[in-house]
């Protein structure tokens, strides 16, 4: 194997592989906007992970209403207020973080595989059948505009996380394909494709073992940055009623409801706002400095 | 010397005269004073929409707002649900009920200048049902025939006896037959008629009302003014002209209302905002009584509300003193599912209370007991009404004690109209108010529960009931008002056994208006606990309402 790449040094000793670690890192660390975009996404998955334990009020995620304490200000007892049926906006927003990282970390976990898949086979198999099936149905699903076509397929169908999430992935996967197309049609002339094929190497080993793991960096730096698109799409349709429906909580519905209030109870809108931001700027910082990462590898 | 003397005095008289009037001219600069400049006293008013003003197209609330002060109707309401002479001054009907006759008032002239006759309240009836939409439902195979038996005498024939007709009158808004013959255009939807004059009446009017067309602007508002040869006068200081602006954009609204240049809000303002309005110095909050009724319709067709003690556990379930209380302060509790507001109301019915131990004994005898997680109910909340969630979420939170799966889910009203034409579409559970056409308690269960209304968004609960049809049937043929309340009432009984939906809380209309200097006398007489006419629209009749623009805060 011939790959430019860093993933083409994890066969190497113990040493070798420690020491290309400490380069990725010094590499990643000199976009200090990155490293902050690593510690905040660290601290929100940590803050997902335990939000249910930590938050002051947790019933107030579920079916609960308390009327004497609604549009209650940001104070001691409610850090970031009340809403209008009096459930702790703190306490909700640390529960919607879960189904916000669900919802991206779900949603690319199918539709990169699918799209990765397709499109190296219609990559390598380019010419075939199985090439022009494959990317006319991409092309297909390329023309809808993204979030027409998630907002169409939420609506007919019920709304709920499971069917947003539906919705977003198929909106998702052709993106993968078109991108992972673009490299392995490029990677099947290279030398290293060309003697697999001469020792007689099947084709499933030259896509998945040859030109897969070659594809790997611009995958993944991608992954990253669609994870905040993808949170934010599923935010979105939370914003129109299409994701998770009362009373659990989710970011896009918290600022959809709060918006009513606007501006006297500004906090059921502002403080889900901000948490949304907190989540899809980070990936944002935490992509570039991936993107770089795998730029300077390749360079190397 | 007497001539010279007299000759010498008339000079000096001339010369005095010449004088001070030269003196008064300088005075006052020359010029005569100029008459007073007439007070302009404007009421706007925001609402839902801009009203639909030709009567035989738009009937929602704006639409009745609008023309309300356009036109007249044979007979007003009265507070207490009674109507009273208007353009008629008196009428009789049969011995069978089927035939109704009016004698007009003399003299009263439309805004065209030419007097009103029978021949245009015929015409009016008329036109209303073959144009056929509007207020023309309450009318539609009712009457059969309308005719002018003479200049001031009006003759309607009905197919049917039906009781609450004079009640309905009050939705028959008569114009100007020669306004409507002199813009039809041709061809269109009714043969010789044209198009009925639907289209020059969006932006005209053919009244004889207290308020006659200035403007309209399609998207914005309908602008009319006094019409000074009124034939019932105005008050003093009652509203030189009315603007009825289109829309319920809070921001708009506090805005405008800040800024005095609204005078009365609508009544679609959420809790939040019209407590930011009444913070408004010399804003106030008006609590009107309404005869709406805010409903949670079951589904009786489709499991598991289908199931009489599955609803009567749903209706135990529902914590009523919080929706009075904290989510709509100083909301009447409801008593049946008919309003307390209007004549025929049954107050001896049993209404359930917020019981959870009781709705779960009526649960164990639901079929659907033990299996719940296999039926989950969908609570459908219109999304334009946001304090309507509220509700949803607070009869969630009760169901889920009682191990109900509620799926509350908030549908544009369009989309519900759409579901609810077949039973199977129609979400379990529907948060609706509804508002009766004539302030009778027949009005409201006819068009609630009898089977002719199914498939539309007024009947979600599908009742059907062969029983109920017959019984509301031979209610409305009474002619006689007592004997004719008196049959409203069992119907109410059998209703709350039955419990096809439940009344959640009766209407009341919040509106924020200008105290200060508005004088609103349906917002006063509901100050003083006095009885305020429920029909909608009617209490933004402008002509009983003054307006002091000299009090208005600079």
């Amino acid at each position: 194997m011939t790959s430019p790449s860093l993933m083409a040094h994890k066969t190497g000793p113990t040493v070798q592989r420690r020491d290309v670690l400490r380069r990725a890192w010094y590499n990643f660390s000199r976009n200090r906007l990155s490293v902050v975009g690593l510690v905040i996404v660290l601290l929100v998955v940590l803050l997902a992970v335990i939000g249910p334990y930590i938050a002051p009020y947790p019933g107030h995620a579920k079916a609960f209403v308390d009327f004497r304490n609604s549009n209650q200000r940001p104070s001691v007892r409610h850090w970031f207020g009340t809403d209008y049926i009096g459930r702790d906006i703190l306490s909700r927003i640390l529960f919607a973080l879960r189904s916000a990282l669900l919802m991206g970390v779900l949603v690319l976990a199918i539709a990169v595989p699918v799209g990765v898949v397709s499109g190296v086979v219609a990559g390598y198999l380019r010419g075939s059948l199985a090439e022009m099936v494959i990317m006319r149905v991409t092309d297909i699903f390329l023309a809808i505009p993204a979030m027409v076509l998630a907002l169409a397929i939420a609506s007919v169908l019920a709304p709920n996380l499971r069917n947003a999430m539906l919705a977003v992935t198929v909106m998702w996967w052709p993106w993968y394909t078109r991108l992972v197309y673009g490299l392995a049609s490029s990677l099947r002339n290279e030398y290293f494709v060309r003697a697999a094929e001469l020792t007689g190497a099947s084709a499933g080993h030259i896509m998945f073992r040859e030109i897969l793991p070659n594809c790997l960096a611009p995958i993944m730096t991608k992954i990253t940055l669609d994870m905040a698109w993808v949170i934010m799409i599923g935010a979105s349709l939370s914003f129109v009623g299409l994701g998770e429906q009362p009373p659990i909580p989710s970011l896009g519905n918290m600022v959809s409801d709060g918006a009513k209030y606007m501006p006297d109870q500004w906090w059921m809108t502002v403080f889900p706002a901000i948490a949304i931001m907190l989540i899809v700027l980070p990936f944002n910082l935490l992509g570039d400095g991936i993107r770089d990462l795998f730029a300077m590898g390749e360079e190397r | 010397m007497s001539r010279s003397w007299s000759a010498r005095m008339g000079k000096i008289a001339l010369t005095s005269t010449a004088f001070v009037l030269i003196l008064t001219l300088v005075s006052t600069g020359c010029t005569p004073a100029p008459p007073p400049k007439p007070v302009e006293r404007m009421l706007r008013v925001t609402a839902a929409n801009v009203p639909k003003i030709d009567p035989a197209i738009g009937s929602d609330g704006a639409a009745a707002m609008g023309q309300l002060n356009l036109y007249d109707t044979l007979v007003f309401p009265n507070p207490d649900g009674s109507v009273r002479q208007h353009l008629a001054t008196k009428w009789d009907v049969s011995a069978d009920g089927l035939v109704w006759e009016f004698t007009l008032r003399q003299g009263v002239k439309f805004h065209n200048g030419k007097e009103l006759t029978a021949e245009d309240v015929a015409f009016s009836m008329d036109r209303l049902l073959k144009v056929g939409r509007g207020w023309a439902y309450l009318f539609k195979g009712r009457v059969n025939k309308s005719e002018a038996v003479s200049k001031y005498v009006v003759r309607f024939t009905l197919t049917k006896p039906f009781g609450p007709f004079l009640s309905t009158l009050v939705r028959l808004y008569v114009m100007s037959k020669d306004d409507v013959m002199a813009h039809l255009v041709k061809p269109g939807a009714y043969d010789d008629f044209g198009d009925y004059g639907t289209a020059w009446l969006q932006a005209n009017d053919g009244g004889s009302g207290p308020y006659k067309v200035k403007e309209v602007k399609q998207g914005e508002y309908v602008l009319v003014e006094q019409f000074k040869d009124y034939w019932n006068g105005f008050k003093s200081n009652s509203p030189t002209s009315l603007k009825i602006i289109g829309t319920t954009e809070p921001v708009t609204v506090r805005t405008l209302m800040s800024r005095r240049e609204l005078e009365i809000s609508d009544s679609y303002q959420s809790i939040e905002a019209l407590k930011a309005l009444g913070e408004i110095p010399g804003a106030t909050v008006a609590l009107l009584p309404a005869a709406t009724m805010n409903d949670l319709m079951l589904n009786t067709k489709k499991p598991p509300t289908d199931c009489l003690y599955f609803r009567k556990a749903l209706a135990y379930a529902v914590d009523y003193a919080t929706l009075v209380q904290q989510i709509s302060p100083g909301t009447p509790a409801p008593i049946g599912l008919v309003s307390s507001a209007i004549a025929g109301h049954n107050p001896n019915v049993e209404q359930p209370t917020y019981d959870l131990a009781k709705a779960m004994e009526y649960l164990k005898k639901s079929k659907y007991y033990g299996k719940l997680d296999k039926y989950p109910v969908e609570l459908a909340w219109v999304a334009e009404v946001p304090d309507r969630e509220k509700i949803a979420l607070l009869v969630q939170a009760s169901c889920t004690q009682l191990g109900i799966t509620i799926n509350v889910v908030r549908v544009p009203w369009v989309s519900l109209v759409d579901k609810c034409a077949r039973p199977d579409t129609t979400p379990h559970g529907n948060i609706v108010s509804m508002s009766p056409d004539y302030p009778e308690a027949g009005a409201h269960m006819y068009a609630r529960w009898h089977s002719s209304g199914a498939g539309t968004w007024l009947q979600m609960d599908w009742l059907q009931d062969k029983e109920f049809d017959a019984a509301i049937e031979d209610a409305l043929s009474t002619i006689d008002w007592g004997q004719r309340l008196e049959k409203y009432k069992p119907l109410q009984v059998r209703l709350m056994e039955i419990q096809p939906a439940i009344t959640l809380m009766q209407g009341l209309t919040r509106m924020a208006y200008q105290s200060n200097y508005v004088v609103w006398p349906a917002a006063e007489a509901a100050k003083n606990k006095q009885p305020v006419t429920v029909l909608m629209g009617y209490s933004m009749y402008a002509r009983d309402i003054e307006v002091y623009p000299e009090k208005m805060p600079k």
